[in-house]
């Protein structure tokens, strides 16, 4: 076929050929290239303004690595950035870890009603985004009897709860002392810091997502598209790494509400919590709620086999101190 | 290849010809109406829903006086302010002239001196007949929950609200009765707030839409098929139960 086009017509000087069907092959190479390039290109004509990096934000450096002053040019930036779009003057923080403190978590199952207050408090302390819609809390309805999870379900919805026939497990970023969601990040955006939260530079993440799916409690979420946020309903006090608005394309998730928790102050999910069956503490110290648990109450993690250490516990009462609920008389099994 | 018939050579250079002239054109217009992008990306997320506002309110359950009073026909009265000067109904046949609307379900509990002051109305009462004030509650309730009153006191059982940190601000412990009613105290049922509709979670109906192909992962009859998902909970009159006082 390569030599066939040569009988087409007469033969060119050497060195100069150029046939009608070589032009046209040419020609039709050129404009598919062309409108190649020309389609590739064209989501740039949807950027928004904001979508560009500006020079400070290129050049910034990794958090670790910033100085005092070059951090609060960062926190100057952001706010200013913040207050741009949501016509809200955030008091943009960076709280440091505590000296002495490490946060752990405790859940009573056996007091949660999955009444998901917990989830919408998370939302509107963290400015997460409402469309598409960003979660870190999910409260998984389990049959009594059973702890297996793929048979559980966190879309229920019956008129009242608790369901006489389930109990409820919430799920969220368990803080492991050896999270493989760090492990796997390809360029250090995440960590996790002295007090045993898990952070996330989201000014250094490419949104690769390794980390959702190293996660095994899956516990990242992904910002598939611009964050929502109704201008109303913005949290104004933010965390640099915790409750800052996200941009699109970057991974988020649980800080145990940082720019909350490192003051001192519960977390948006334990404030909320109308049955207290969630605690939350320093467990450095002996006297907190959290430390009585894990010396007195009966304890687990969640998969404990993927060996990931969480700082997140699960805890049940006896069942004698559920006094409403009627205990099943004890069958005889020994013959008489 | 074809433009190569040996029979036509001339008619089928021609064709080639003519045809090859169009391809460019035709591909500039493809680019062009794919500049113009005529198939706009649509967003698959669900539009926000707004947040019920019970749903992020952090009030307790209940707002209980923790005071000897009761609000009547717009006044408040102290307990004592009638009885003392009303001796109390014989409590074997329990029925009352008064306080009709306190509903007594309280196991086998169901004797109002078990917890009230025999004489004393403005207090409440031990093992012992001995006065507890009605701001201690959780001392009367201590007499007969004795495994709660310890994890309460160590703060695994109940509320906690404000500081972590004691060093750094005021921590408020729930009493008992600012969660359950003292009179009914199973705490009380409550509609749940809407459920994720996320990116990644897709259409979770009980409907498939997908080609008749069920979720492998969700058996039916278990799970996200047991029930229906779209029918969204009926939102609560008046936010979480928010029970009066009534003690």
């Amino acid at each position: 076929m390569s030599t066939d086009h040569r009988r087409d017509g007469p033969t060119p000087p050497a060195g100069r050929e150029m046939t009608r069907r070589g032009f046209f092959r040419k020609g039709v190479a050129a404009a598919a290239g062309v409108s190649a390039v020309a389609a590739a290109l064209s989501p740039l004509r949807h950027l928004a303004p904001g979508d560009i990096p500006s020079v400070e934000e290129f050049l910034r450096k990794h958090y670790k690595e910033m100085t005092p002053e070059e951090k609060n040019a960062v926190l100057a930036r952001i706010a200013a950035a913040v207050e741009k779009r949501f016509g809200v003057r955030p008091s943009l923080l960076d709280p440091p870890p505590l000296d002495g403190v490490e946060f752990v978590y405790a859940l009573n199952i056996s007091r949660c009603i999955g009444c998901r207050k917990c989830v919408h408090a998370c939302v509107a302390e963290n400015n997460q985004s409402r469309s598409p819609e960003i979660q870190y809390i999910r409260v998984l309805k389990m049959e009594k009897g059973s702890i297996d999870v793929e048979t559980s379900d966190h879309h229920y919805a019956p008129p009242v709860v608790p369901d006489q026939d389930s109990y409820y497990m919430p799920v969220q970023c368990h803080q492991c002392a050896k999270p493989p969601c760090v492990k796997v990040c390809p360029v250090e955006a995440t960590w996790q810091e002295p007090d045993g939260v898990t952070v996330i530079d989201y000014d250094w993440c490419i949104g690769c997502r390794y980390c959702e799916a190293a996660c095994p409690y899956w516990a990242r979420r992904f910002n598939f598209a611009e964050p929502e946020i109704p201008a109303g309903e913005l949290n104004p006090v933010m965390g640099l790494l915790s409750n800052r608005p996200r941009a699109k394309g970057v991974m988020e998730k649980c800080t145990y509400c940082l720019h909350r928790t490192r003051r001192g102050l519960m977390p948006a999910c334990v404030e909320v919590c109308p049955t207290g069956s969630r605690k939350f503490g320093n467990v450095l110290d002996p006297d907190s709620e959290v430390s009585y648990i894990l010396q007195h109450k009966r304890v687990f993690v969640l998969k404990q086999d993927v060996g990931t250490l969480p700082r997140f516990f699960y805890y049940f009462d006896e069942r004698g101190s559920r006094y409403h609920e009627p205990i099943a008389p004890v069958r005889s099994e020994e013959p008489t | 290849m074809t433009a190569n018939h040996p029979s036509h050579p001339d008619s089928a250079v021609a064709s080639a010809a003519s045809r090859g002239r169009f391809v460019p054109l035709v591909l500039l217009i493809a680019a062009a109406a794919l500049w113009a992008g005529p198939w706009e990306f649509t967003n698959p997320a669900a539009p926000s829903a707004p947040t019920p506002a019970w749903a992020i309110d952090p009030t307790p359950v209940r707002r209980p006086k923790l005071r000897p009073e009761i609000d009547l026909a717009g006044f408040t009265y102290h307990c004592s302010d009638c009885h003392r000067h009303f001796a109390s109904p014989p409590e074997t046949v329990r029925s009352l002239t008064q306080h009709r609307h306190i509903e007594l379900r309280h196991g086998i509990n169901t004797r109002c001196f078990n917890c009230h002051h025999l004489t004393n109305r403005d207090a409440l009462v031990d093992d012992w007949g001995r006065e507890i004030p009605f701001d201690q509650p959780q001392l009367v309730c201590a007499k007969c929950h004795g495994p709660v009153y310890r994890d309460w006191l160590n703060g695994s059982h109940g509320r906690t609200n404000g500081y972590w940190d004691a060093s750094a601000g005021r921590r408020d412990r729930r009493k008992c009765i600012e969660c359950h009613d003292p009179h009914v105290p199973p705490f009380p049922p409550m509609p749940p707030a809407p459920g994720p509709n996320t990116l990644r979670m897709g259409d979770q109906s009980p409907v498939d839409h997908h080609g008749g192909t069920p979720n492998p992962l969700r058996p039916p009859g278990r799970g996200a098929h047991a029930e229906p998902h779209l029918t969204p909970p009926p939102p609560p009159p008046a936010g979480p139960p928010n029970m009066e006082d009534r003690q």
